[in-house]
């Protein structure tokens, strides 16, 4: 296996890394499911190219437009189904991720249905580890601050989350938001890697796969997602006989993680180096549980 | 001084009518019950203040500003908080992270300074932090600081659930039967607790209970209701004498034992 | 004219199909509230039984009918006992449900890819193709026979709903779960009916969707636009699935006709998005007010 190879699986691996982050924030965090993730990748993608190729942007600059696109798009959605109850935002979100692909499928300007070769090859291996490093510290940070428990709030009791002050539908917004703006980024950066678009690319399998790379790793943890998405991409890759049937074990998986343990890998943790530290002094402390019991007042 | 108006308030769930025509005011910094067979409209009453329901008629005033239209969260905003019947905690989390969630919007500052990591973020989350560790030492809650919420035991979660809307910071403070499930000892405990907190926090308080010894001993006025009506209001010795009450109420608890 | 009625005609046999499959996700959100995606699998896998009793086994049309319809009625139990149970039983968020839904149909999609094969299909003749004609219109014999029995499954699905025992627990269920509970009615097997009923029509539909076309794993995605016209008539409501149902198969018919069948599913699609903002509830669906 040559440097090439493996460079190539690891750069894979860190654009579905962006996305699954972001996806993360909206599952994981604030409790809405998307079908629609595709679509915001395809409109990251599409947009970023068009700056690069056809208005000379710089490339970083380029990705930040593809990114606030699909964020505008997720936030025009959002406005209109995010106060409905229940399934009603997931099943407009399937409705927008299939026809932004149906729509591209359709303009010229884009290459249509037959695809957009010629994209530049800017995508490298130091570009996507600067960028999620940076995206990684972003959401961990928006994640431990007030906003961040208010997401985690509304994903917990919904009602109750109102009854503390906090705007639901505000936040729903802004988790959508961000976590479009993420596949928006992740979406230019696939297609300035592999050169070359097209909207089939990016169909409802790709926005479940995402999903399940976010259950994967554990709804609720970063880190987990993070897991999920570099095991998941990388997994594939190195096991090439085993494609066919890797969709067919993802899908029991799905539902296996769902009846057994629905926190998936991580459980809402988060691998830091205090709960690391955290986890190594509790088996320390089993081990000395049973001269300690019985001293407990309460 | 009036804090709280119910004005002629009407709520209908399609042609079924659940409070009508219901007059309230409560003082200011006083504990006020709403007592009631089940059934009565008292629950809906506190879904109508909270915004939780839209009034079909009448009008909801609270220190002197129409509220009715408001959305939940705006009320919290202005100051009216709730405990419910059947508790909503957010279960997954720790009694600690409970609170320092609805400590929230004591802090400002923006999803921009939570990126980066401004000083202003670092002094306000310590200040949400202090303050949630307040609330827990008040509450008698700090031993189980860290103790995921569904996990404590029932009277506790109550107690957490009020340590929670005391987050806010409420002029208000809505209780929907804080006792339910406690035994007598508890309930003596709770209903000191409910008047240290309304000392402490400057708070209005209206309780909605079936322990009759809490709500004579604690309220200084009471409504009764039945069938969505207001059947009757006043001190606990008037409502204790009150003709009516005792055939619609307290008489039925006769039958019942 | 005559063409106008025969885009009408087209349109009733395409969309009489979707009702059946349409059916399915109403009579499961009426009962569970959740949009149950794995039915577009039980669909794809009927229409796979059809097709391979037929030529595999060589069956006589009606039995291979009845048997692939029963089969798929079967999976859908299984899913169910499989993929949802579990979560009903402990209280799951509906989150996790629609994620259940979701592994469920992507595993029936790809063990079909993985071990039939992601090739088309296509079934036997069975019926002539010299359509009958009526003065200038022409219906094709299939597209008869998919209106009929179509019309068939779905007049005796009414009258099991609504004129039958089962069917009042099956709807005082839909209208409140807890309160049925306690009324005595077993909430278990009011859902094991419905989940059978669903696949069954779902089976029926695949069957039928095959003939007329091809069978291959993606029908899901065929599914997916009967999703769209449950959602369109108002999910929970068996009339609003079938009218939601015939309206989007005569919208698509005369997209292909008039338009371009390019932008056939792109109507269909916007079609969701636009009932979503201005009437969510759908045609004929009720909006609830949250109970505190």
């Amino acid at each position: 296996m040559d440097w090439f190879y493996i460079q190539g699986i690891l750069i894979l691996s860190g654009i579905y890394l962006l996305a699954v982050l972001g996806l993360s924030l909206l599952t994981g965090f604030t409790g809405l499911f998307s079908f629609g993730h595709a679509g915001f990748m395809a409109v990251g993608a599409y947009i970023t190219a068009m700056m690069t190729v056809n208005f000379k942007m710089p490339f970083i600059l380029a990705l930040l437009v593809g990114g606030v696109a699909a964020a505008l798009i997720s936030l025009l959605i959002g406005r209109l189904t995010l106060n409905l109850k229940g399934d009603y935002f997931c099943i407009a979100t399937l409705g927008l991720g299939e026809a932004i692909r149906l729509i591209l499928d359709n303009v010229q300007y884009f290459g249509g249905a037959r695809g957009w070769p010629g994209i530049p090859l800017k995508t490298t291996l130091g570009n996507v580890i600067v960028i999620n490093i940076i995206a990684i510290i972003v959401m961990a940070n928006l994640i431990r601050s007030r906003h961040g428990r208010n997401f985690i709030a509304i994903r917990e009791e919904e009602m109750a989350s109102q009854i503390i002050g906090i705007n639901v539908f505000r936040y729903r917004m802004i988790s959508l938001a961000v976590s479009a703006m993420y596949a928006g980024v992740a979406g230019g950066m696939l297609a300035h890697y592999l050169g070359f678009l097209q909207p089939k690319m990016f169909q409802m399998a790709k926005s479940t796969e995402l999903t399940i790379m976010v259950i994967f790793g554990g709804l609720g943890s970063i880190s987990g997602s993070a897991l999920g998405a570099i095991v998941l991409t990388a997994l594939p890759e190195l096991l090439r006989s085993f494609a066919k049937w890797r969709l067919v074990v993802y899908g029991l998986a799905v539902i296996f993680i769902m009846i057994t343990r629905p926190q998936g890998l991580m459980g809402g943790y988060e691998l830091t180096f205090k709960n690391i530290k955290n986890f190594f002094s509790r088996i320390g402390l089993k081990a000395n549980e049973k001269t300690s019991i019985g001293g407990d007042q309460s | 001084m009036i804090i709280l108006e119910m004005r002629n308030v009407t709520k209908q769930f399609g042609g079924l009518t659940a409070v009508g025509n219901v007059d309230i005011q409560v003082e200011k910094d006083s504990i006020f019950g709403l007592i009631g067979p089940n059934g009565a409209g008292k629950t809906t009453i506190f879904n109508l203040i909270t915004g939780i329901y839209k009034v079909t008629e009448g009008e909801i005033i609270f220190q002197d500003h129409p509220i009715d239209q408001l959305q939940p969260y705006q009320i919290a905003d202005i100051g009216i908080t709730r405990t419910f019947q059947n508790i909503r905690l957010f279960k997954k989390l720790t009694a600690y992270e409970n609170i320092l969630t609805a400590c929230h919007y004591n802090a400002s500052y923006s999803i921009l300074d939570a990126v980066v990591r401004t000083p202003k973020y670092k002094k306000e989350e310590k200040k949400l932090g202090d303050q949630a560790d307040k609330l827990m030492e008040i509450m008698e809650l700090k031993d189980r600081k860290d103790i995921i919420a569904s996990n404590l035991p029932y009277g506790l979660q109550r107690r957490l659930e009020i340590a929670r809307a005391l987050a806010l910071n409420p002029k208000m403070l809505l209780l929907d039967e804080p006792a339910a499930g406690m035994n007598p000892d508890e309930t003596i405990k709770l209903m000191e607790l409910i008047r240290q907190i309304r000392e402490q926090f400057n708070l209005t308080v209206v309780v909605i209970e079936h322990h009759m010894d809490l709500i004579m001993g604690l309220c200084d006025k009471i409504a009764v209701l039945n069938f969505g009506r207001k059947l009757a209001e006043g001190t606990a010795q008037e409502i204790q004498a009150n003709p009516k009450v005792i055939e619609a109420y307290l008489g039925e608890e006769e039958v019942n034992c | 004219m005559s063409a106008f009625m025969q885009q009408i005609i087209n349109g009733l046999s395409i969309g009489s199909v979707y009702a059946l499959m349409a059916v399915g996700y109403s009579l499961v959100y009426s009962i569970m509230n959740f949009s149950n995606f794995a039915h577009g699998g039980v669909i794809m896998l009927g229409s796979y039984f059809g097709f391979f009793l037929l030529t595999l086994y060589k069956l006589p049309f009606a039995a291979a009918f009845v048997l692939a319809a029963l089969g798929a009625g079967a999976l859908a139990l299984i899913i169910e006992r499989i993929a949802y149970r579990p979560l009903r039983k402990r209280n799951a968020p509906f989150l996790y449900f629609i994620i259940s839904a979701m592994g469920a149909s992507i595993f029936l999609e790809n063990i079909v890819i993985a071990t039939i094969g992601p090739t088309f299909k296509t079934y036997p003749r069975i019926l002539s193709p010299q359509p009958y004609s009526f003065g200038t219109l022409s219906i094709g014999r299939l597209d008869m026979m998919m209106f009929i029995i179509s019309g068939v499954s779905l007049a005796l699905l009414v009258y099991i709903i609504e004129r039958t025992k089962i069917g009042m627990a099956i709807r005082a269920t839909a209208y409140n779960m807890r309160a049925s509970a306690l009324m005595g009615v077993n909430t278990d097997r009011i859902i094991f009916i419905v989940f059978g009923l669903g696949g069954l029509l779902g089976g029926i539909a695949g069957v039928l969707f095959g003939m007329k076309y091809t069978v291959y794993p993606q029908i899901g995605f065929i599914t997916i636009k009967s999703f769209i016209a449950a959602v369109f008539g108002g999910l929970g409501s068996l009339q609003g699935a079938v009218v939601g149902s015939v309206l989007l198969g005569i919208i698509e018919t005369f997209t292909s006709g008039y338009l371009s069948s390019q932008y056939r599913d792109l109507i269909a699609f916007a079609l969701l998005i636009f009932i979503l903002i201005v009437r969510p509830m759908g045609l004929m669906g009720k909006m609830t007010e949250d109970k505190a």
